[in-house]
């Protein structure tokens, strides 16, 4: 009433100035934030009064302050983000083995094919030659070390696939229980007072990081709390404050860690199956894909081994005897494919086929023509066939996770502009905006100043 | 839409990051002259080229073999050429002997000269390339032919200890073209020198060196008939030598005809892989530059950018 009323009026503007000042300086400040969304004071006057005789409003005051939020996009990023972390990791990952595969720029394992077949060739036309003979088991050596180096590639990289589930599951913990602890403390905020914006901000931006490695669907509560499930089998990961964890099973299979899920609130690790994001990209590529590939090196390996030593043992050496196994027969996969340890001897190799002839060529003849025989693929393709093809296969691959990625990336960047369109800080905007309040804290300044002078007034008329 | 300077920065680095890396790949290709680097540049040219790659190397195989097989041709057509010279003096001495001889001085002389040419033709039949016996057949490691002792009895039947040739009748037989059927490089001593011996009479049926054994022996008996006989029979053992080097020189047209082929074939393959992976550097030229020119305009229009700011005029 009176002159205090718009003393009032005035202080009341100095205050929500400033407090709008203070939020424009928040924005200013957490430009450059990952995950931030802007904030803004929703203004509205304050109730009226009828102290004059007519209603009149009692200045303003701050109804809330808003973060600008989609939940749409949200939505719709962490989808993309499970997609992304899925192709990402597997074109990495094959990236890395491809070199192994990379017969077009250097010679690998089907240049060591052609060069032991090839010396085959040359015994035929000096059986008894020593120096084609020492050739023979000089290539045998290299197809050897070749198909062992393919192995090893391939082996240490699923063995590192393993290895990293471990950093992996660590981290996607760490996540779920920041998560808990976010909700709880949004929770106990906004049943307090107001709107908890920063810390649901920090809350999203988990939400998104986590859904990289692996797919979730989540809910908001109207607590504030989000609960979220896994994609791969619908257990729950966090509930309220309460998180669930991942654990690995060492124990079963050293070399195949099985991953296990002990759901929020529960007590007991189940098996999982990841199949969505960065955990089930390393699963598949661990389990699937690279052992894809090895098995086919594998049957070439076992192939070859079979097939010489069969023709092998149908000649006869340069001593009359009859020939023993040219590889070892024991082998099971291209790791363990070797010589025959009994073959010490050049002597040995059975290029004849008459016992009774030793200088005869025609089973070398005969194993110099397997090159072209169709043995591989249920007799649709020859060795070396079979292996170009197999790099091609991988070329393939290795091309479309490499297109996928791309287009994932692309995906995800539109709807993180989308995203930063909405939420984010425009300096311009908050700029302006900080001149805007500035002035109009000067008025309410004013207001007061001016208020003042009329109290002087009527304080000078009573004197 | 609204735009904050953030979204301006990300567009900014998104596009020199695109730009980046198709400059990479422009200089990639440049620097190693090839347009496919691994099999995920081009999966299914990856396939075309290793197919090709194989095919060239079995080709450069088969010439290898053809190669060595020519030179065991040349060989064998020599030790041939020097054997019917040989067999030609020797059917000239035995022109002058067919009323036979009185004086033993002079027999002698014919004898020994007689000896001399059979040895001729012996040494002929051992000969080697590297370190193989070519008319030894499978037993190439050791002289197929042996001279019977100086004096032999006829026939050679009649001493079945000895036998002039001791290699065997395989064949050796190499590959020289991609599903042609592989090629018999050598002839059996024995069907040449020895032919009554043999299993296949492919080129005659006389034995030489035991028509000289007789001769010689008839010489020193001075048996007309006998001198007579074995004439001929060296008679027939020229036209023998004359059908293998006949035969000899058949298999050089089939090697050279296929030589022929596989250069041809090689030639195309090469053009075709050589088409696959050269790159066009007329072309990457201008790419570069094109390339260049972009990348440098998406720079700078960056930088321009970033310095405009309302804090400037504020």
């Amino acid at each position: 009433m009176g002159l205090s009323t718009a003393m009032e009026i005035g202080k009341n503007g100095l205050n929500i100035y400033r407090v709008a000042q203070e939020v424009t300086g928040e924005n200013i400040a957490n430009v450059n934030t990952p995950g931030y969304s802007r904030q803004r004071v929703i203004l509205e006057s304050a109730p009226p009064t009828t102290a004059n005789g007519f209603p009149l409003g009692t200045g303003v005051r701050i109804a809330t302050v808003e973060r600008y939020y989609d939940g749409l996009l949200q939505q719709q990023l962490t989808n993309a983000q499970t997609t992304q972390g899925y192709d990402t990791t597997k074109s990495t990952v094959l990236q890395q083995i491809e070199p192994t595969f990379n017969e077009v720029a250097q010679d690998g394992l089907g240049a060591a094919i052609s060069g032991y077949f090839g010396a085959w060739q040359d015994l035929t036309l000096n059986p008894a030659g020593s120096a084609e003979r020492q050739t023979v088991l000089s290539r045998a050596q290299i197809l050897t070390d070749n198909f062992h180096s393919v192995s090893t590639a391939l082996n240490d990289s699923i063995s590192i696939q393993n290895d990293t589930l471990v950093p992996l599951t660590n981290d996607i913990n760490a996540t779920l229980k920041n998560i808990a602890q976010l909700n709880s403390q949004i929770r106990t905020t906004e049943l307090v007072s107001g709107n908890a914006n920063e810390i649901r901000d920090q809350r999203d931006q988990l939400v998104r990081d986590l859904s990289q490695q692996i797919g979730i669907t989540y809910t908001e509560n109207s607590d504030g709390t989000t609960d979220i499930k896994y994609a791969d089998g619908g257990e729950a990961l966090v509930t309220g404050s309460a998180a669930g964890t991942f654990s690995l099973d060492k124990t079963t299979d050293p070399n195949k860690f099985a991953v296990q899920l002990t759901p929020a609130g529960g007590t007991v690790a189940a098996t999982v199956a990841p199949v969505t994001g960065q955990l089930g990209a390393t699963v598949a590529l661990r389990d699937t894909i690279i052992p894809g590939y090895l098995q086919q090196v594998n049957d070439l390996a076992t192939t070859i081994t079979s097939q010489i030593n069969t023709q092998h043992k149908l000649g006869s050496d340069l001593t009359g005897a009859g020939g023993i196994d040219f590889f070892d027969g024991t082998a099971t996969d291209a790791a363990t494919f070797k010589l025959n340890p009994l073959l010490t001897n050049t002597n040995q190799i059975a290029a004849s086929s008459n016992a009774l002839l030793t200088g005869d060529n025609s089973n070398a003849l005969k194993l110099a023509q397997m090159q072209n025989l169709k043995l591989m693929s249920g007799n649709t393709s020859t060795f070396n066939s079979y292996f170009d093809s197999l790099v091609s296969k991988v070329g393939l691959d290795v091309s479309s996770s490499k297109n996928t990625e791309a287009q994932d990336i692309a995906f995800t960047r539109q709807l993180t502009t989308l995203r930063e369109s909405n939420s984010g800080v425009s300096l311009d905007e908050e700029l302006t905006n900080l001149i805007k309040y500035q002035r109009s804290y000067q008025a309410s300044a004013k207001l007061i100043t001016t208020a003042t002078e009329m109290m002087d007034t009527v304080i000078n008329m009573i004197r | 839409m609204r735009v904050t300077s953030n979204m301006s920065a990300d567009t900014s680095l998104y596009n020199i990051q695109q730009g980046r890396a198709k400059l990479d790949r422009l200089q990639e290709l440049t620097s190693s002259g090839t347009a496919v680097n691994r099999p995920s540049d081009d999966p299914i040219n990856t396939r075309l080229l290793l197919d090709i790659v194989d095919k060239v190397k079995s080709t450069d195989q088969y010439s290898s073999n053809i190669t060595k097989s020519d030179i065991w041709q040349q060989f064998t057509s020599t030790a041939l050429t020097g054997m019917s010279d040989t067999l030609q003096q020797a059917k000239e001495l035995a022109g002058t002997l067919v009323d036979g001889i009185t004086d033993t001085a002079l027999r002698a002389g014919v004898v020994s000269q007689l000896q001399a040419l059979k040895q001729q033709m012996i040494d002929m039949g051992n000969t080697q390339t590297g370190d193989q016996y070519i008319f030894g057949g499978a037993n190439n490691a050791t002289p197929p032919f042996t001279n019977s002792p100086v004096q032999l009895p006829p026939p050679a039947a009649q001493n079945p200890d000895f036998a002039f040739y001791t290699g065997d009748e395989s064949n050796i037989n190499v590959e020289i073209g991609n599903n042609a059927a592989p090629m018999t490089m050598n002839i059996p001593g024995n069907q040449i020198l020895t032919a009554d011996t043999a299993t296949s009479q492919n080129y005659g049926s006389t034995n030489i060196l035991q028509a000289f054994d007789d001769m010689i022996y008839a010489v020193q008996a001075n048996d007309v008939t006998g001198i007579r006989a074995s004439s001929q029979a060296l008679g027939e053992g020229a036209k023998q030598i004359f059908n293998a080097i006949t035969d000899v020189g058949s298999r050089m047209t089939r090697l050279d005809s296929f030589t022929k082929m596989n250069e041809n074939t090689r030639n195309t393959l090469m053009t075709v892989y050589s088409n696959t992976q050269t790159v066009d550097y007329a072309k990457l030229g201008v790419e570069l530059s094109q390339q260049q020119v972009a990348f440098e305009a998406s720079l700078s229009a960056t930088a321009k950018l970033s310095q405009l700011s309302l804090l400037d005029y504020l």
